[in-house]
């Protein structure tokens, strides 16, 4: 499946002048051909979004490598949360939003007739841009996923007949927190409301939800945008292991993570274009682009 | 000082100025008392007061108070008193003292010129103009005090004089019987003026200027505010009072005075006895009571809520989670909005027509359950759909991204997220249907003098058959009675009691007091449930 070419690939825009005087074709011809090591876990081919009569995200085919961590970059409002969210269908619950295209993840096409979104949304996890806590405590935040796929039961029914998981969901719910360093904060509060948690606590709070659930691939929308640097260094190390048996696909802001966590980076430029794709060490090195030098190097928004 | 040159970061104000102008505050708020208690007859316009006839006493207070205000204003303008006013007060005040200074005018002008002349309206538009240029055009100090304090004078001096004394009766002419008397003018005009002089002098408190607009205004929603609990203070008085009497009749306390009262079996003789709350009418009755209506209030109110509450939330759910925004539920929310803004008659009328006939062809408790039930629908249905649309959609989609289906994401975040508000719905929605008469009426009532035998027994008539429809309860067949009903009933037909209710009227403000008990208990209990929801999805 790596080995995909996109010779079928159409840009219309190719006349669209870089600041190197190269147009966006011959970039694109330069990154379509970039192949990773193992198997592709998600792919994207001609995917366009529209919101109503905005033309969100133009024409992205991307293959995005199984246990290893994908980073995506560029300017404010450039579709990279678009694309995101067009990975595990949430832009289907925006009403304005359509979307044209494939996408396949584990080589099914996730937009055909009869998939099964939740199954979907249960095996690609997502951390939202902002922090969403349910109105509840700490503890039934984490146990809520787990629950309502019944591999937790502990209500007085499940007790009657002759099932608690108690003790796996305490077991859970430490292991959660731990892996998005937020036990030893909220250890001694478990029961408290998670809104009354602070903003950088809530965010990894919803890591920590996403985590309970035991997805294969985990969406990131900025999960460390809201931290310090030594929470934000404990994500990224926690990101780091994830890549170990997960794919993670993560949107930063931050040049300096994006190049110290991800394996291969995605550029996306203003416009809904994806712009490069490569090796993260090539991209930040020795990009293809101008464009991207650009970006990269802060001339360019 | 009046120019204020210096830092406004610290007054300089000492404390027997401000003492003056919180002395006149506190006159004017203890004047504004005072026109109230007179409104609801608590101190009479022909009494005394302290020793004092109370017109005269009101009429010095105003001219002390007018007085005060006025001494602050011109202290304040020659410097004797540091405040920080504007170059004019302003036009809401010129205009706020040019109306009553109209009024004024036209009301003197008509006593003397006699009513209906020319004469009245044109000294009313000279005083309102005098009045609006003396507020606008001097500095502030002096523009909101010295109109405001002249007309607390003249109003105090109308008093004291005697134009207006305890036996004033002014004939409206328009209309036969129409007249006004002191009784209502008194305490009017020295609502109006404490009111204005309380703003003025809260205006002088603060040391003009902005704060002094701040203190003003302050002053005036803090009244307006109470005035709101003392109107609903004074009613609940009202009604409590005139009630009692009526509740205590007969009432003893000692071990075996009570009724019996059978509870799982076991039969407890309570040590209270409270004839009126707990005998229906019976000939032999030593005292009458109303139990029957309140048990019948009690299971009306359940029952509506039993019938309309599941449905309401299920149709709201439907509505917001399900249904396309579009015309559909456009419609059903203009049909729900009518259906709540329908006369109770009407819905009355369609028990009586269409529910009588169907439920044993007579008026019964289960007709009346399902009218008020048809009635508190549509309020449940507009709170529900409104607390479920106002819950972050942020809430469904982290539920939805963790692979949760929707009927789980709605009863387990958004009902949750929603219950306060629903809640809410059903408090004001049974408030409504406890107190209301003519759906009652039409279905479910009994007589003026209920008999203790028609108290319903709703969980002790169930009965359970083999053949279909397997469960039968002739006790929600039955017609009984409820309070409000009942007070109707009493009050329209209340000639003919039996000789044991000494007293009728003290039996129609008991009947009052409890229909009032009753209703503020379930509310009682809702607002309790609220509080517990509401717990929950807060962090302290
Ligand atoms: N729900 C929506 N309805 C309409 N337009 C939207 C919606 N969400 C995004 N857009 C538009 O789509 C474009 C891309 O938005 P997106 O949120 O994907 O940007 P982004 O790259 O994630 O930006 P940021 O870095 O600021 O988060 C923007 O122009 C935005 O206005
Ligand atoms: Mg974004």
């Amino acid at each position: 499946m790596s080995e995909t070419t996109h010779s079928e690939r159409t840009d219309t825009d190719s006349t669209i002048e870089t600041t190197a005087g190269e147009t966006i074709e011959q970039v694109q011809e330069s990154w379509t051909d970039y192949k990773f090591q193992g198997e592709a876990k998600l792919t994207s081919e001609g995917l366009d979004v529209y919101y109503g009569d905005d033309h969100a995200l133009k024409d992205v085919t991307i293959e995005i490598p199984e246990k290893s961590v994908t980073a995506l970059i560029g300017p404010s409002g450039c579709g990279k949360s678009t694309f995101l969210r067009s990975l595990n269908r949430m832009n289907d619950r925006i009403r304005s939003a359509r979307v044209d295209g494939s996408v396949q993840f584990d080589g099914k096409e996730i937009y055909q007739e009869g998939i099964d979104l939740v199954e979907l949304r249960k095996r690609v996890g997502m951390v939202f841009q902002s922090p969403n806590p349910f109105p509840k405590s700490i503890h039934e935040n984490i146990t809520y996923g787990p629950r309502k796929h019944g591999d937790i039961e502990t209500g007085l029914l499940a007790r009657l007949l002759g099932r608690d998981d108690w003790d796996e969901a305490e077991e859970l719910v430490e292991q959660s927190l731990r892996q998005a360093a937020l036990w030893d904060e909220v250890a001694d509060r478990l029961d408290d409301n998670a809104l009354g948690l602070s903003g950088g606590q809530q965010q990894r709070l919803c890591i920590a939800r996403c985590l309970s659930v035991d997805p294969e691939v985990i969406l990131m929308d900025e999960p460390a945008s809201a931290l310090d640097p030594i929470a934000t260094s404990k994500i990224e190390d926690l990101i780091h292991d994830l890549a170990e048996d997960y794919t993670v696909v993560i949107v930063t802001h931050n040049m300096q993570q994006a190049a110290r966590i991800s394996d291969q980076t995605a550029v996306f430029l203003t416009g809904g274009k994806l712009v490069e794709y490569d090796d993260t060490d090539k991209i930040f090195e020795n990009p293809e682009s101008q464009r991207v030098e650009d970006y990269i190097t802060g001339k360019f928004g | 000082m009046a120019s204020a040159t210096e830092s406004d970061l610290i007054s300089g104000r000492t404390d027997s100025t401000e003492a003056v102008a919180g002395i006149a505050v506190g006159l004017a708020a203890l004047l504004f008392a005072l026109s109230l208690a007179t409104f609801f007859d608590v101190v009479s316009v022909t009494g005394t007061l302290v020793g004092v006839p109370v017109v005269p006493l009101v009429g010095g207070l105003l001219i002390l108070l007018g007085g005060a205000i006025i001494t602050f204003g011109i202290g304040s303008y020659l410097g004797y008193v540091e405040t920080t006013p504007s170059p004019t007060a302003g036009l809401v005040a010129a205009v706020a003292a040019a109306v009553p200074w109209f009024v004024a005018g036209v009301s003197v002008g008509s006593i003397m010129l006699g009513s209906g002349s020319a004469g009245g309206v044109v000294l009313g538009l000279v005083t309102g103009a005098v009045a609006f240029a003396a507020t606008a055009f001097p500095r502030e100090d002096l523009g909101s005090t010295l109109p405001i304090g002249a007309l607390s004078i003249l109003a105090g001096l109308v008093l004291l004089s005697g134009i207006i004394g305890p036996e004033w009766v002014w004939d409206l002419g328009w209309e036969q019987q129409a007249s006004l008397t002191a009784g209502f003018v008194v305490p009017a005009l020295t609502l109006a003026t404490s009111l204005y002089v309380g703003w003025a002098a809260a205006k002088a408190y603060g040391g003009f200027g902005a704060r002094g607009r701040h203190v003003g205004a302050y002053a005036l929603v803090y009244v307006n505010a109470l005035s709101i609990v003392a109107v609903l203070v004074i009613l609940l008085a009202f009604t409590v009072f005139r009630g009692i009497p009526g509740l205590l009749t007969g009432a003893e306390i000692g071990l075996g005075v009570g009724p019996e009262v059978g509870l799982f079996g076991l039969s407890v003789q309570l040590p209270v006895s409270l004839p009126f709350v707990m005998n229906g009418v019976a000939l032999l009755n030593d005292y009458q009571g109303v139990l029957p209506a309140i048990v019948g209030t009690f299971w009306l109110v359940i029952g509506a809520v039993l019938f309309a509450v599941p449905l309401g939330i299920g149709a709201a759910i439907f509505l917001t989670e399900y249904a396309e925004r579009g015309r559909f539920t456009q419609a059903v929310e203009v049909a729900t909005n009518g259906l709540w803004s329908t006369p109770s008659i009407v819905f009355g009328l369609f028990g009586f027509a269409f529910l009588i006939p169907r439920f044993g062809n007579g008026k019964s408790l289960l007709s009346g359950m399902l009218t008020l039930g048809f009635m508190l629908l549509p309020l449940v249905l507009i709170t529900s759909r409104e607390a479920m649309l106002s819950v972050p959609d942020e809430y469904r989609d982290a539920s939805a991204a963790l692979g949760v289906t929707k009927w789980q994401t709605i009863r387990s975040v958004v009902l949750p997220a929603a219950l306060p508000g629903v809640v809410t719905g059903v408090i004001l929605g049974v408030g409504r249907i406890a107190g209301e008469t003519a759906p009652i009426l039409l279905t479910m009532a009994g007589g003026t003098f209920v008999p203790g035998s028609q108290t319903v027994d709703v969980i002790g008539g169930f009965k359970f058959t083999a053949t279909p429809p397997f469960v039968a309860n002739p006790e929600l067949l039955q017609a009984t009675s409820a309070l409000p009903y009942q007070l109707f009933a009493l009050i329209t037909a209340g000639v003919g009691l039996g000789d044991s209710v000494a007293n009728p009227n003290d039996f129609r403000w008991a009947t009052a007091l409890i229909l009032l008990v009753v209703v503020l208990s379930f509310y009682a209990i809702g607002i309790g449930a609220r509080y517990y929801f509401r717990r929950k999805l807060q962090y302290e």
